[in-house]
Formats: structure tokens, sequence, C-alpha cells
């Protein structure tokens, strides 16, 4: 490979490399691919959104990301681990330490408190401490008063705050968010929004998964992707703003990409 | 800790469905609780019988005629033992203290002038209070002259007595027992103290005359039917040799030639213990089928809940596994809550059996159940292994489950 040189450089100084990454699914006789040879990097420390639509292959991304499935090609290293190849019980390790999971309907367990909801990560990595270090992630999202009770007893907004404190009780490298604010009225997601900022701010890895125009562009950088390919990697920036305010309903979708190589390379 | 976390899980969610919970369980809770229950009252009858046997003292011999039963027919001779026998074993056999001839029949007419009741008629001989330890609380026992002369004497059992005479004094008094041959006038020379049951016999319901008396006035036998006898002392040793002799007379005085069976069985209070210790195994193996076939239909309940709440609880599994719980994870959780849903089942059981037992006890009044710790710690071992075994399956499809998958299951 003629730029395995600036992969090795890229390899130190990302936190997630994608080498040719595809994602190739049997549907009777047809072969889906629902992520196509796509190369990229996220450096530590980034805010970056995924979007694209229904299809384009950002949910098969954002799991092959969060280590819940195994690419069909390339390589995946995460944090100088090469994932791609591991075993279902180092993916389960992996997953429990470096990645803390936000989903769109917050998959809190029902009739469990709060708190033992935040402590789930700390029990599958067998912690010692469970309920201080619960207690503190509740206290990062502000419910630490909410700790005794149970989903169905909170509100939408502070169900995805549990969910939040649950996914970083363990301190992870990277938070992968899936429409985390999909749920909620635009209120209470931005106040979700403003908790991911402040997280980024303390210097934890997002990574956001999102259709929507104005959540997308709460993030430094956007990747775009249709039919399993990256279509576009760029900054958030003044420009793409303006654009954006200038009418058009969506993250443009333009054709063909700017940019071969994602932005961050 | 891990185990505690799991089990208050399963307590969880079989809290939000109680009615499913206890309709998935019952099998096994009817399974211990029908197994409980009889091992309770098995294990009462037999104490009570060893009892029974412990209290006529443990160095005695019983000789009976050999009969079998072969293709559903008696075969033997029921007419083998002879008065003369149990005085040649008394003369001739070094190891025997004294020996009593017995014949017993079961109820029995015995009436004083208007009054009657039934009674157990035992022809005996004047070794019977030694033997039984079984004393006169009035007047005299039978005496060996009595034996001899085939006497008209009774002496009644202490319930006999005051259904005959209630209150008034009966020594002296005239009654009459209708025997195979016809009523006899008998003279009551003394009545027994009270003692209860000796192995299922009501000893108090029985009237004791001279065995010859019965023989002949009574029922017409030449035979009787066993005899007793007492060893030295209660060694293991003194007993087998005791009953070597006697073998060894019997078979000389009854002509036995060296190929052919002995017409008569000599047996100790140990052999006969250790038969009701058979029958109790008999009837454990029984229990235990039972007990299985009950287990089986109970694990299957145990398997059918433990699949409803894999699939109602996949998307919980996906999230779980996204959270980092490995497949063992899950499989042993699964596993925990199956075997600690067929443990309550079990101690539910183990409730029902004791109650049930108890209940029986209480109707019946004929006796104590005795519901042992081994019963409770086997029934709830076996109810554990259960859920066990029929968590594996559900427990295994839950640790299989894809995390992808799990995630979007609806």
């Amino acid at each position: 490979m003629p730029e395995s040189g600036d992969l090795d450089a890229d390899l130190n100084d990302s936190l997630i490399q994608l080498n040719s990454l595809s994602k190739h699914y049997k549907m009777g006789d047809t072969v889906v691919r629902a992520l196509d040879g796509v190369t990229f990097s996220i450096r530590e420390g980034e805010f970056v959104s995924i979007t694209g639509h229904s299809g384009s292959g950002k949910s098969t991304m954002m799991h092959l990301l969060g280590c819940l499935d195994r690419p069909s090609g390339g390589e995946y290293w995460l944090d100088g681990d090469l994932v791609s190849r591991m075993s279902d019980r180092m993916l389960a390790v992996i997953r429990n330490e470096k990645v803390g999971f936000v989903f769109q309907t917050f998959n809190l367990i029902q009739r469990t408190s709060a708190l033992d909801n935040v402590a789930v990560p700390l029990f599958y990595g067998r912690k010692p401490k469970v309920r201080e270090a619960a207690m503190r992630a509740l206290e990062r999202v502000g419910l630490n008063h909410r700790a005794t009770h149970t989903p169905a007893e909170l509100s939408g907004g502070e169900r995805q705050r549990v969910a939040i404190a649950r996914a970083i009780v363990n301190e992870p490298r990277i938070v992968l968010a899936d429409e985390p604010t999909g749920n909620l009225d635009s209120r209470t997601g931005n106040q979700i929004m403003d908790i991911f900022h402040e997280l980024h701010r303390s210097g934890v890895t997002i990574i956001l998964v999102t259709h929507e125009r104005d959540v997308a562009l709460q993030a430094e950088r956007i990747v775009r992707m249709r039919d399993g390919k990256i279509v576009e990697d760029r900054r958030v920036d003044e420009d793409l703003r303006d654009e954006l305010s200038a009418g058009e309903q969506d993250v443009p979708d333009r054709s063909p990409p700017p940019l071969a190589r994602p932005a961050g390379v | 800790m891990f185990v505690l976390r799991v089990c208050m899980m399963a307590l969880r969610s079989l809290w939000i469905h109680p009615l499913r919970s206890i309709l998935a369980t019952l099998g096994v809770i009817i399974g211990v609780g029908a197994v409980v229950a009889a091992m309770a009252i098995l294990e009462g009858m037999s104490a009570r019988f060893r009892a029974g046997f412990e209290s006529m003292g443990s160095n005695k011999l019983f000789v009976t005629p050999n009969i079998q039963r072969r293709h559903n027919r008696m075969v033997g001779s029921f007419d083998s033992l002879r008065l003369g026998d149990a005085e040649a074993i008394d003369r001739a056999c070094g190891k025997v203290e004294s020996v009593m001839p017995q014949i017993s029949q079961r109820e029995a007419m015995v009436k004083f002038l208007s009054k009657n009741t039934t009674a157990d008629i035992l022809g005996a001989t004047e070794s019977y209070q030694e033997i039984s330890s079984h004393y006169v609380s009035e007047g005299d026992f039978i005496t060996a002259q009595n034996v001899q002369g085939k006497a008209n004497v009774v002496v009644l059992g202490s319930r006999v007595k005051e259904e005959l005479f209630g209150g008034r004094p009966a020594l002296g008094e005239k009654v009459r027992i209708f025997g195979l041959l016809g009523a006899r006038t008998f003279t009551v020379i003394g009545v027994m103290e009270e003692k209860g049951n000796v192995a299922f016999m009501d000893v108090d319901r029985q009237v004791i005359v001279p065995v010859t008396t019965a023989m002949e006035k009574l029922y017409g036998l030449k035979s009787v039917q066993t005899i007793v006898v007492e060893a030295v002392s209660p060694d293991d040793a003194d007993i087998e040799a005791a009953a070597g002799q006697i073998k060894k007379l019997l078979r000389q005085r009854h002509k036995i030639r060296a190929a052919q069976d002995d017409d008569f069985e000599v047996k100790s209070q140990k052999d006969m213990v250790e038969q009701v210790g058979q029958f109790q195994q008999i009837v454990g193996i029984v229990l235990g089928s039972i007990a299985g076939i009950s287990l089986v239909v109970g694990g299957i309940g145990i398997m059918n809940i433990m699949l409803v709440a894999v699939t109602e609880r996949t998307r919980e599994i996906g999230v779980r596994m996204a959270m980092g719980a490995q497949r063992t994870d899950v499989l042993v959780q699964f596993l925990i809550e199956a075997s600690f849903v067929s443990f309550l089942g079990g101690a539910m059981g183990v409730l029902m059996g004791w109650g049930f037992a108890n209940t029986i006890e209480q109707l019946t009044r004929v006796f104590e159940t005795l519901t042992t710790g081994l019963s409770v710690g086997l029934a709830l071992t076996m109810a554990t292994l259960t859920g066990i075994v029929s968590g594996i399956y559900p427990a295994w499809k839950a640790s299989r489950l894809d995390p992808v998958e799990a995630l979007r299951y609806e």
C-alpha cells in the first residue's frame, strides 16, 4: 500500500482509524454493501457528527465504531488496538472500557433505579465502589437527586441524562450517541446537547449520529454518508452555517464530494 | 455480589408478573410439596415402627413357619411349629434364655353378662410378661400350671377391661370368649397395665389366655404360629449363635434332609427392622420417581417462563451487551435467574408439603409426621438443579443474541 507510511502516522495521533472498512449483508441473493470501503480517522477529543439519510450506512458505521459488530473487510484501529480482528470476549471488554453508548430511545432498564442503571457498566467491568462511581456520574449530568427514581418516574430529558451518565460512568475514550435528541422536544434536546458540549470540553471524544441539521451543526466536523460511502467530510465553520441558513432544509448533499480523503488525515 | 444482584433482578422480574410466575413454578411447587409431605408421613410411620420394636427389647428372635408367596399362591406348611419345638428349644439351646410359643387371632368377641366387645386373642405362656416387658396391674398373670392344665383363665387388656367392666372390679368374674370352636367361659385372673401400640398392635385391646387353651379349646389348632425366643444377650454374636442353634435343632426335629429348605424361619428383631428399612427403601424409590416426573414437569414450566423472559428482554440483553456484558455474563445471569425461580418454587413447595403433612397428622391423629432436614435439603437441591437444567437452553439462547439485532428488537 503506497500510503502505509501515512497510515502509521495516523495511528499515532488518531484515536480511531478506519482503513477501507466494509460491511456486507446477504439479503436473499443480493449483497447489500451497508459500508463500502470507508477510510477515515478521528482524533482524540474531536466532536464529530455522522449524518445521512436512512439506508446511508450511518447506523452500520455506528455499530462498527461501537464494536457491536465486526466488519466484513478492512481494518478498524481503536486507541492502538486492531479491534476488527478481536474476539467477542475482547470486543465486550473494549465496549465496557472505551465506549459509552447513548441511544435515541434511551434504552434504560425498566423498573430499575437511575443509580442501578448507571451502575450497569461498572457491574460488568467488575468494578469496586459501584455506588460512589455511579453517583458521581449522575452528579455530572445533574441528576443525583433522582438516583432512586425508576425510568417510568423520570421525564424524557431526565432519562437521556441518566443514559449519558451510564455512558460516561466507566470514563470511556469515546461517547457514541445515536440520535440522542430524536425523542425529545427541542428545548430538552438543547439541554442534552449542552451536556455533550460539556463532555467534549472535558476531553471526551464524541461521535454523534444524526439526521437533524441543527444537531449535526453543533459538532466541529460533519461526516456525510450515502450508499455506504463517505460523500463529504468537512469542518463546521461559518461558511457551512451560512450556506445552510440560505434556505436548505438539510445538511447539503453535494456531489461529487469535494474531499476524497477525510479532512483529519 | 454478582449473584446477589442477579437474584435481586430475578425477584424484580418475577414480581412484575406474579400470576405468571406462580403458574410457571406450580409444577415445582406441587412436585416438591408432594414429596416433602409423603416423606414426612413415611418417616413418621417408620420412626414409630422402630420405636415399637425397640421397646420390645433387642434380644428377641421370632420363629415362624416358612410360608412364601410364589406365583400368587402361599407355599409352605402353616403348621410346622409345635409346642414340643418350643420346649425343645428351651431345653437344648444354650444361647436361649427363655421361650414363648404363641398364637394370636384378631377381633374375637368377648362377652361379660350383656356387654360385649371385640378383642385380639393372644395365646401365650407365663414368659409373656418378661419377654414383652408388659405386666399385670392387678391380679395375677397366667402361670406354668395354667398352661399345662389348659386352664380357662384370662388376663384382660386395660381397654377390654374398661369396656366390659368400667370402674367395677373384674377379678374373679366370668367372661365368654368366642373362638372358632364356639364360646368358652373364662375366669378373669388379672388385668394388664396400659401400654398403647407396639408395632401397630394395640396391646391394650388384647386378652391373654394360656396358649394351650387357645389352641385346643378356642381354635382347634395343633400348631403354634410363632415361637418368641429371648437370647441370652442382645449381642449380635449371641443372637446369631442362638439362631444357629434353633435352626439346627428344628431341622433335626422336623427331619429335614440336607438338600431341603427349612419349613420354618428364624428372624431376629434386627432382621425385622431391616425389612421395614427395605420397605422404606422401596417406597422411597417410588416417591423418588414421582418426584423426578414432577420435577421434569416443573422444569418445563421454568424453561417456558425463561424463554418468555429472554424474548421479552431481548432489547435489554442488547443494551447489557453494549455496556460490556460478556456472553458468559448473560448466560450465567439467566441460569441464576432460572435456578433462583425454581428454588423459590421449591421453598414454597416445602412449606406446602410440611403444612399438608401436619394437616394429615391433625386430621387422622394416628401417627406423627416427621419433616426432616434431609428431605427439605434434598427437595431444595433438586428444585435448584431443575432450575439450572431447564435454564440452560434459554440462557444459551440469550447469550447467543447478536447485540445489533437485540438492540433493534421492538
